[in-house]
């Protein structure tokens, strides 16, 4: 038993306080978090900190999952580095650029699907291309082939409302791509998504992943997503949110849920959050 | 709340505004009086309404009391047939079907489109105005009687059954209650249409009420009563409305929105 | 919660029409109701029809459609225009929607005599009382619409770059389509029954003048009932045409 133990341990390397981030250590990397606090003004005068002194580096084409209780600061986290909102004080680079707002290469996929309702599956996807320099015909050829990709070619002409909760994700994510981004922010994509839809959703991610690498940001309140899709798992604890933990996963993909070193890590993972 | 006392005091602003703006380009002469009564002819003109009244003898206040009036008789006849009628159509889904086509053409048909064929039959007094009003306010208020039984939430009433409430005592106790706020969203449509009704029926052939008011003004030159009478008008809408809603939450505490109404 | 089909539905309907106008008919032929001063609908349309050249009741009524066509264009499309700007922009909005509300409770038809001193007893006058009656509705649903946009829309559209007026027409304007839709049906229907009345009370053609003439002429009751009964039907075939072109520009993706 104890050989199995250190056997486990010694797949997980854990960082613990705030100098987590910097371990590994990164030399260039896609994203650098510096010291980002954020701030928001609450009613009745005064301040709430949702976020405190974060610090983070992540390589290129690196999985990383956020995973934290409501109420940490991930969504928080995820918009300020889309440049949706800006930090109050510290920094983000992408790729050596401060962020200063959305275009910088940050490609985003919500929980709600968040697709127009009013284009068809092809036209929300080549809505996603429509900042690139390209023509017309040539946004909708790569929405094809992006279509293509997630598997969905026989449903280009199909409206949202047409389509399963599975369907509109994998459109979501397709959009997202169009941008040809550098980085692929996902916030909770497969939260509204009965068990089934999700497990499978996971691997589709996988597969993509795979044929198109990117550096991914995914959010999620389920360990065992994590555990099952990113090379890092980043804990934050919330009031005010801060990393907790972060915990390198170094198990071979495919991974199942049933092996006993993802059993292992996930207990370590579960014990630092309720910590 | 504070944005709603922001958007009262620009409304304010506004209108005050306006009012100096058209008080200052007649006095240019770059406005008509006829066309842009001044403020200050408005407020004579207030002051011989209440006082000597428009035509001499009539004041504001009468005119007023005989639209109301007029409103009130048409209104409640209506209510007090399409309220039953309704009920009993919205329960008997046989006589759903065959009023619908009916119900829909007859509420097309322009209430005072009616207001010659009435005048052949029942002549120009105030019979006819109520009977037009009446008209009016009966097949917006079936309708949504209809509608509001009809379309009782089925849980509803598979909750009840559950609890072997039938028959009778299902409609009254379950069915009419839940129809209730789709009842009152048509009462208060059906006020409206009312209203509408016989401002325009009022221009016709009668010398006393908002409508004839504003009419007559006109005819004599008189702009500034026009005006005053269309801010009365405007104003007695917004009371009959908003009193409405207020009575609509004071009977019907349990909320359930009654935004809805055809 | 029906037993029934579709198809059994409208044969209800179609015997509840037949039996009306039989009914009707039959009262006019057995006395029950005087058949001169409310003949049954059968001889009410041959005898107007023998009044009246059909010519005239076209001409009216090409004058009636023209004038709620122009004036609902007219006020549908300042309604739109306004009521997508004051939601969209705070500041434009804190000045237009007061004023709005401030006018909203004056009935159209209350503005006739001013619309007569205003623009004089022509086209203009009428034009003006329809255009008042499409743009209330019209700008609040309008209104309503942008200002419901849903957030995760916005919020998605601007990870893509999207901002300003760009989001505006890309994002704004389809999401509220069909409020603005349901603003036009509403605003169609009143148009049209406030042109009506404004042609009874002042006009010199077009159907409303026509029926109050008869009436005035001491003519047809016939041609009244005609008349009657055509602008009921003009309003349900127009009513049913707007409704089928909103519905296949909003339908497919909306589906409501």
């Amino acid at each position: 038993m104890a050989l199995k133990q250190s056997r486990a341990s010694a797949l997980v390397k854990a960082g613990i306080g705030p100098d987590a981030g910097l371990n590994p250590v990164v030399a260039s990397p896609m994203i650098d978090i510096r010291h980002v606090q954020k701030r928001f003004a609450i009613r009745g005068g005064g301040q709430t900190v949702v976020l405190e002194n974060i610090s983070l580096s992540i390589a290129a084409n690196q999985f990383v999952s956020i995973v934290g209780r409501s109420g940490c600061g991930k969504t928080t986290l995820l918009n300020i580095i889309a440049g949706l909102d800006a930090a109050s004080s510290g920094e983000v680079l992408i790729a050596g650029q401060r962020v200063v707002g959305p275009g910088q290469g940050q490609g985003m996929v919500f929980q709600q699907h968040s697709l127009f309702p009013w284009l068809t599956a092809l036209e929300n996807v080549a809505f996603g291309a429509r900042s690139l320099p390209l023509g017309k015909a040539e946004k909708i050829s790569r929405a094809r082939t992006l279509l293509e990709l997630v598997g969905l070619e026989g449903s280009a002409g199909k409206y949202p409302r047409e389509m399963s909760g599975g369907m509109q994700q994998r459109v979501a994510i397709a959009r997202a791509l169009a941008l040809d981004p550098d980085i692929l922010l996902m916030d909770e994509p497969f939260g509204a998504l009965d068990e089934l839809t999700r497990i499978e959703m996971q691997q589709e991610l996988l597969r993509i992943w795979e044929a198109r690498r990117k550096t991914v940001v995914f959010i999620t309140h389920s360990i065992g997503e994590a555990l099952t899709l990113s090379d890092r798992v980043i804990l934050l604890a919330p009031h005010p949110g801060r990393i907790a933990h972060d915990i390198t996963i170094e198990l071979p993909r495919p991974r199942s849920r049933t092996d006993r070193h993802f059993n292992a890590i996930y207990e370590q993972v579960w014990r630092g959050l309720a910590s | 709340m504070r944005q709603q006392l922001v958007q009262a005091f620009i409304a304010l602003l506004m209108i005050a505004v306006i009012l100096l703006g058209v008080e200052l380009g007649v006095r240019e002469e770059y406005l008509k009086a006829y066309e842009f009564p001044p403020a200050s002819r408005i407020v004579q003109g207030f002051i011989e309404l209440t006082t000597v009244g428009f035509p001499t003898g009539v004041t504001i206040w009468s005119h007023i009391f005989v639209t109301v009036i007029r409103i009130l008789k048409g209104y409640i006849a209506a209510m007090a047939i399409a309220i039953p009628l309704g009920m009993l159509i919205g329960a008997v889904p046989v006589l759903d079907k065959m009023t619908v086509p009916l119900i829909v053409f007859f509420r097309s048909v322009a209430t005072l489109s009616l207001l010659p064929l009435v005048i052949v039959w029942f002549g120009a007094g105030e019979l006819t105005k109520v009977i037009l009003i009446a008209y009016g306010c009966f097949w917006v208020m079936l309708s949504n009687v209809i509608a509001g039984v009809k379309y009782v939430d089925p849980a509803l009433i598979r909750a009840a059954r559950a609890f072997k409430v039938n028959g009778w005592t299902l409609y009254r106790e379950v069915i009419l209650p839940a129809a209730l706020p789709r009842m009152f969203a048509g009462a208060r449509v059906a006020l409206g249409v009312g209203f509408m009704v016989i401002v325009g029926a009022e221009m016709i052939g009668t010398i006393q009420g908002l409508g004839a008011l504003i009419m007559e003004a006109r005819s004599f030159y008189r702009s500034e009563i026009t005006v005053i009478g269309m801010l009365v008008i405007g104003i007695l809408g917004y009371l009959i409305t908003s009193g409405l809603a207020a009575l609509e939450r004071l009977l019907l505490p349990w909320g359930g929105g009654s935004s809805e109404a055809a | 919660m029906g037993s029934g089909s579709r198809a059994g539905d409208i044969l209800w309907g179609l015997a509840g029409i037949i039996i009306t106008l039989a009914g009707w008919e039959l009262a006019t032929r057995l006395g029950a109701i005087d058949p001169t001063i409310f003949p049954g609908p059968i001889t009410a349309i041959l005898t107007a029809a023998h009044q009246l050249p059909a010519s005239v009741f076209l001409d009216n009524m090409a004058w009636s459609l023209f004038r709620v066509t122009g004036g609902f264009l007219l006020g549908a499309a300042a309604g739109t225009i306004i009521g997508f700007a004051a939601g969209w922009y705070r500041g434009f909005g804190y000045f237009a929607r007061p004023l709005i509300e401030l006018l909203r409770p004056i009935p159209p038809l209350a503005w006739i005599p001013l619309a007569i001193i205003w623009f004089g007893l022509g086209e203009p006058s009428k034009f003006f009382i329809v255009f008042l009656g499409a743009f209330f509705p019209v700008v609040t649903s309008a209104y309503h619409g942008i200002t419901h946009v849903d957030p995760s829309l916005i919020r998605a559209s601007r990870s893509f770059g999207l901002k300003g007026l760009g989001m505006l027409f890309h994002v704004g304007i389809p999401a509220s389509a069909p409020d603005l839709a349901t603003g036009l049906r509403i605003g169609w229907g009143l148009s049209f029954g406030v042109l009506i009345a404004a042609e009874l009370i002042a006009a010199d053609r077009g159907l409303g003048f026509m029926i109050m003439n008869e009436r005035n002429a001491g003519g047809s009751v016939s041609v009244i009932i005609a008349g009657i009964l055509l602008i009921g039907f003009l309003n349900l075939v127009t009513d049913a045409a707007l409704a089928s072109v909103l519905g296949r520009w909003i339908g497919r993706w909306h589906g409501a």
